[in-house]
């Protein structure tokens, strides 16, 4: 492999203007812009269908775009990539052969690759899987959270610079989901750069330095979770009569915009304060129960959750 | 990577089950002509000489297999091959391994072609197996075609049991490569679709309907070109004198299904989109 090719400091991954069309008018991912530095634990959080998948399948190569490109460590992503044996990724969902052992599946998933038999390292990998003598055990015996972990195994069998992990916790109990992001900050630790897709927020809140945020096939927003996680200008109020605080709102100089969501309303203020609202909505006869702060990641988020349920 | 592909294809039931059907049902033939006699009327007359000699046990049995059994279970090899690997999710990890497509489709073609020429081979070996010690050997009995069948049985002639096993062995070589074409074309669905069902009933479907075809005299000409006609052009063989002009015909006659399904099957894995 030519590592001369590509300087060393080229960013992990590089996105640019990705589209995909498939057949009909939709796209599935629109002129998607977004870069992962070395090091970065790198959150893509969309709700489900928002082109995540498609993005990162573009990215390693198993899908061809129809505009744009993409480049990992330097080095433009083409069907079977020869740089694609410095990446380990989980796609979609853990995927093995049935009818083999979890320790057979890691030992031809890695036979099957360029990487010499020496770089495999295997003992690492059976340690993140955590199966025990499950491990000889036939695949198909193993639950969905098992699977989950072995493919996890298999994306770290060989060090890898750069770690694809398309929701990395489905199927998961809240225990092994926090084991994984905790196995996240363990690699970025180790300078390995992680791009990790998820529908969970609060995922990407925790172990990520960077996001994008992706919505029907679009970028909505991108940048580092501090910046994307800090205050914003709009708050989220629990209220009992909800009709009563909306046309209360609705008359208020400085409210721009109200939003519903499950355990409230989101209402977005520019050039007033939360307490003065809230003081007029008390004064108008609607009891608040509570008044929180919302932020920046949060209500992108919602904001695209919302546009999606009509 | 063909390790790999050998290393994952052998441990399947699936497999065994295929190659075992292939070795049972000879012997199965065998214990059913000797119990029960030779059988009657056939078209090439061939199988009424079935008990003459162990030797002609493994000819009936490529006879009887050829058309169906085997078909069904090249069109299993071929056409599971990828999109078994697409069913599974497993054809994704392994082209971000990353393994070139070229390089993934060769060697599944390299491990179908084996697992083709071992399923035809089973036939004759457990003919032989089952057939000698039923009825011995003896000079092999062969079809004259100048003569008549009366009774259900033709006049024949004799041939020695070392030529006959030359003949057999040619005949073998000729019955797995009169597969190529439908392992072709269940191969190149299987690199197209990602049911595994569906390729191996498509390929399946590919012999069947050139059987049906070229049944039917009204096409002419036109049968002479169906991958199936010269299927049988190896029967010649077991003759008093040798014929091999149909063999030749029907060896050249897979060639252009064989290269415009690979082909097409390179082409099209090379630019598909991986959705599994």
């Amino acid at each position: 492999m030519d590592h001369g090719a590509a300087p060393d400091d080229a960013p992990a991954v590089v996105i640019d203007g990705l589209t995909k069309s498939f057949s009909d008018e939709v796209l599935a991912v629109d002129d998607v812009h977004f870069t992962v530095g070395r090091g970065q634990v790198f959150g893509l959080l969309g709700p489900n269908g928002a082109g995540k998948t498609t993005a990162l399948r573009m990215l390693l190569g198993l899908i061809r775009p129809s505009a744009g490109s993409a480049s990992i460590l330097g080095e433009r992503v083409r069907p079977s990539a020869p740089v694609l044996a410095r990446v380990g990724a989980l796609v979609e969902s853990p995927a093995f052969v049935p009818h083999l052992s979890g320790l057979a599946n890691l030992h031809l998933y890695w036979a099957a690759g360029p990487n010499p038999h020496d770089d495999m390292h295997l003992d690492a990998a059976l340690k993140v899987a955590g199966l025990g003598d499950a491990v000889r055990r036939k695949v198909r015996t193993y639950s969905q959270g098992m699977r989950q972990r072995l493919g996890l195994a298999q994306a770290l069998l060989g060090r890898p610079e750069l770690v694809i992990l398309d929701e990395p916790t489905n199927g998961m109990d809240p225990q092994q989901m926090r084991e994984v992001r905790r196995l996240m900050t363990r690699l970025a630790d180790d300078g390995t750069t992680v791009l990790l897709s998820s529908h969970l927020l609060a995922e990407v809140e925790q172990v990520c330095t960077h996001a994008a945020v992706m919505n029907r096939g679009r970028l909505v927003t991108t940048g580092t979770v501090a910046a994307l996680t800090g205050p914003s200008n709009s708050v989220l109020l629990d209220v009992d009569d909800r009709g009563l605080a909306r046309s209360i709102l609705g008359v208020t100089t400085g409210v721009v915009d109200v939003g519903e969501q499950d355990d409230g309303l989101v209402v977005r203020l520019q050039g007033i304060r939360s307490s003065d609202v809230v003081a007029r909505l008390v004064h108008g006869g609607v009891a608040v129960e509570q008044a929180m702060a919302r932020r920046h990641l949060e209500d992108a988020f919602i904001e695209l959750l919302a546009e999606d349920t009509p | 990577m063909i390790g790999v592909e050998l290393r994952k294809q052998l441990p399947r039931a699936r497999t065994w089950v295929a190659l075992l059907v292939m070795a049972v049902v000879p012997v199965i033939m065998t214990i059913g002509f000797a119990v029960g006699g030779p059988p009657h009327d056939h078209d090439n007359g061939l199988f009424a000489l079935s008990t003459r000699s162990g030797l002609n046990m493994p000819v009936s049995a490529l006879t009887l297999m050829q058309n169906f059994l085997l078909v069904i279970v090249v069109a299993l090899f071929a056409g599971e091959t990828v999109s078994g690997e697409a069913s599974w999710g497993t054809l994704r990890y392994l082209l971000i391994r990353p393994v070139t497509r070229t390089r993934l489709l060769a060697s599944k073609l390299a491990i179908v072609a084996l697992l083709v020429v071992l399923a035809t081979l089973l036939i004759p070996i457990f003919g032989l197996a089952a057939g000698l010690p039923a009825f011995g050997w003896h000079d092999v009995a062969v079809v004259n075609p100048q003569s008549q069948v009366t009774d259900g049985i033709p006049t024949f002639g004799l041939l020695d049991p070392a030529s006959a096993l030359w003949r057999l062995l040619a005949a073998t070589g000729y019955v797995a490569w009169t597969m190529a074409s439908t392992v072709a074309f269940a191969f190149l669905l299987s690199a197209l679709i990602d049911s595994p069902f569906g390729a191996v009933f498509g390929g399946l479907a590919f012999a069947i309907v050139s059987q049906i075809l070229d049944n039917i005299p009204s096409f002419g000409n036109v049968r002479y070109g169906l991958p199936t006609h010269y299927w049988h052009a190896w029967t010649q063989l077991f003759a008093p004198t040798v014929h091999a002009g149909d063999m030749v015909t029907g060896t050249l006659t897979q060639l252009p299904y064989v290269a415009v399904f690979l082909a097409l099957a390179f082409a099209a894995f090379r630019r598909k989109d991986i959705l599994t």
